[in-house]
């Protein structure tokens, strides 16, 4: 459990994004502490998804700073790709690599990347399939495996890097329903070994469960946070209301 | 576990045709392939006017080969030097460096608004009056930045295929974007850019006829020579448009066989 002298893990001040006129992030700021569990919820195109883009760069601010583990990611000198390397990130369509089997798959960044030998990352690799439960597809295809079991190799490639931050852009939101619960109990299991997590969800029996605070967001701005109790108990903001009532 | 059997059945669709089944199938069809007919009639009237005509025949094709292995070098350089330059192109056409995709795109849309000939004439003709470079090495030099620019277009077509999320969930894991041009994009962009290459392979075989008008001896000029000496201009270029016929078809099929390879090795 972070507490107020955990260290800050992700400082977002004042961020603006824009996609031509639409603003998508409006005077964002947040802090993220080492350890919290932080829940983006929210309206399509509310924003949350590119909040949670930016902090890896997939999406470039226009305006205010980014820090990520004390670097200052906004700062054009910033080698972008070293601190991708700490930042774990699942994405809503898998984007596992389909040329390359489930074991390549988590093997190859770490490789690549990390420039460990291929024995050790395979051994790696082998851990963190065991980990999320799918070790017997170890030389299959992604095409061979459930949309399910693709989510779970996607971030068993994630977590190879070793990352101290992991950001789930909406893991479950392409997934049939029956396989929704087997992705969400890895992250669950990941979420109690005390990693950073960022998550966009419309999950909200994960949120109450894992979530150490949940940020509603609308029209690319913060409208209202606070823990899983005060939005499920009392929300202030109408428009968290209003959502609320929509989704649960 | 019973999921995954959804994901296990094959993912084409087979149409059942009723009565008749009116449509034939790929494989009754397959011993009179157009291929087939044009590779084994074009091998069997060389056969024929070789061994019952062999005044002239015999003596004309006694005296291609030369021309058909310089016919061969002439392409094979051409398209290990033209698949180079297709690839920076492509990369190129889609940078976001605006210099490299200014270059990039110039020069494919300049390459492509000149005919192939003419640039032959102007690499070998033009310049030849400012350096003096050798007629094989101009044949080749043109030919490749000719065909490089087609090339380039097909890499760009063959990348920009690839969902935008391969690139995203690689750069994610801190991958350089060379390190995932290398290791995830291009990778499966061949599958779709072997296809229309093996294509530009056979126009290139095809079109490497046109160095005849430079001094090099390829397979047409090989035949130009034999017809203006013997005057059997009939039969010579019968010959020679067999001989491109047998050499292109064999091509084409070596082509699609590799090509049904990559398709089937994942």
């Amino acid at each position: 459990m972070p507490t107020d002298k955990s260290p800050v893990m992700v400082e977002m001040r004042n961020v603006y994004k824009y996609f031509g006129q639409l603003k998508a992030l409006d005077n964002v700021s947040l802090d993220v502490r080492d350890g919290e569990k932080l829940v983006l919820i929210g309206p399509s195109g509310s924003g949350k998804s590119t909040l949670l883009r930016s902090i890896n760069q997939l999406e470039k601010i226009d305006r205010g700073h980014i820090i990520v583990d004390g670097v200052d990611i906004s700062d054009p000198e910033t080698d972008i790709n070293k601190v991708r390397e700490e930042i774990g990130m699942v994405f809503q369509s898998f984007n596992v690599f389909p040329h390359k089997t489930v074991l390549e798959n988590i093997s190859l960044a770490q490789v690549v990347v990390r420039k460990r030998s291929k024995k050790e990352a395979s051994e790696i690799s082998r851990e963190l399939l065991n980990k999320v439960g799918i070790i017997e597809k170890a030389d299959k295809y992604p095409e061979k495996l459930s949309g399910g079991q693709q989510q779970r190799v996607a971030i068993a490639r994630a977590l190879a890097m070793k990352p101290k931050i992991m950001l789930f852009d909406e893991p479950t939101s392409a997934l049939d329903p029956e396989m929704i619960g087997e992705v969400l109990e890895v992250m669950i299991k990941l979420a109690k070994e005390g990693i950073t997590m960022i998550v966009v969800t419309h999950e909200m029996g994960f949120a109450r469960e894992v979530a150490d605070r949940i940020i509603f967001m609308d029209y690319g701005a913060i409208i209202e946070e606070g823990t899983p109790e005060h939005f499920f108990k009392n929300p202030i903001e109408e428009r968290t209301k209003i959502f609320l009532n929509q989704i649960l | 576990m019973a999921k995954i059997a959804d994901t296990d059945k094959p993912k084409r669709i087979v149409i059942d045709v009723g009565d008749g089944a009116a449509i034939p199938s790929k494989e009754d069809v397959g011993l009179f392939t157009a291929w087939r007919v044009a590779f084994t009639g074009a091998i069997a009237i060389v056969a024929y006017l070789t061994i019952f005509n062999p005044d002239p025949y015999w003596k004309i094709l006694k005296f291609l080969p030369d021309g058909i292995l310089v016919t061969f070098q002439v392409t094979i350089a051409a398209i290990i030097v033209s698949l180079v330059i297709g690839l920076f192109t492509g990369l190129g056409r889609i940078s976001k460096n605006r210099i490299l995709n200014g270059i990039a795109s110039l020069y494919v849309e300049v390459i492509r608004g000149i005919p192939l000939l003419v640039q032959l004439f102007y690499i070998y003709f033009a310049l030849g009056r400012i350096i003096n470079v050798p007629a094989m090495a101009s044949a080749i030099i043109a030919m490749s930045v000719c065909y490089g620019a087609y090339m380039g277009e097909i890499f760009r077509a063959g990348i920009e295929s690839i969902p935008k999320g391969q690139m995203e969930a690689a750069r994610s894991l801190g991958m350089t974007s060379a390190q995932a041009m290398r290791h995830v994009i291009l990778p499966q962009a061949i599958k779709t850019i072997l296809p229309p290459i093996g294509n530009e392979f056979v126009a290139l075989l095809k079109d490497s006829s046109l160095v005849s008008i430079l001094a090099v001896s390829d397979l047409l000029r090989r035949g130009r020579e034999f017809a203006a000496e013997s005057f059997n201009y009939f039969e010579t270029y019968t010959m020679v448009a067999l001989v491109y016929l047998i050499i292109t078809l064999f091509l084409s099929k070596l082509i699609s066989i590799m090509v049904d390879r990559v398709g089937a090795n994942r």
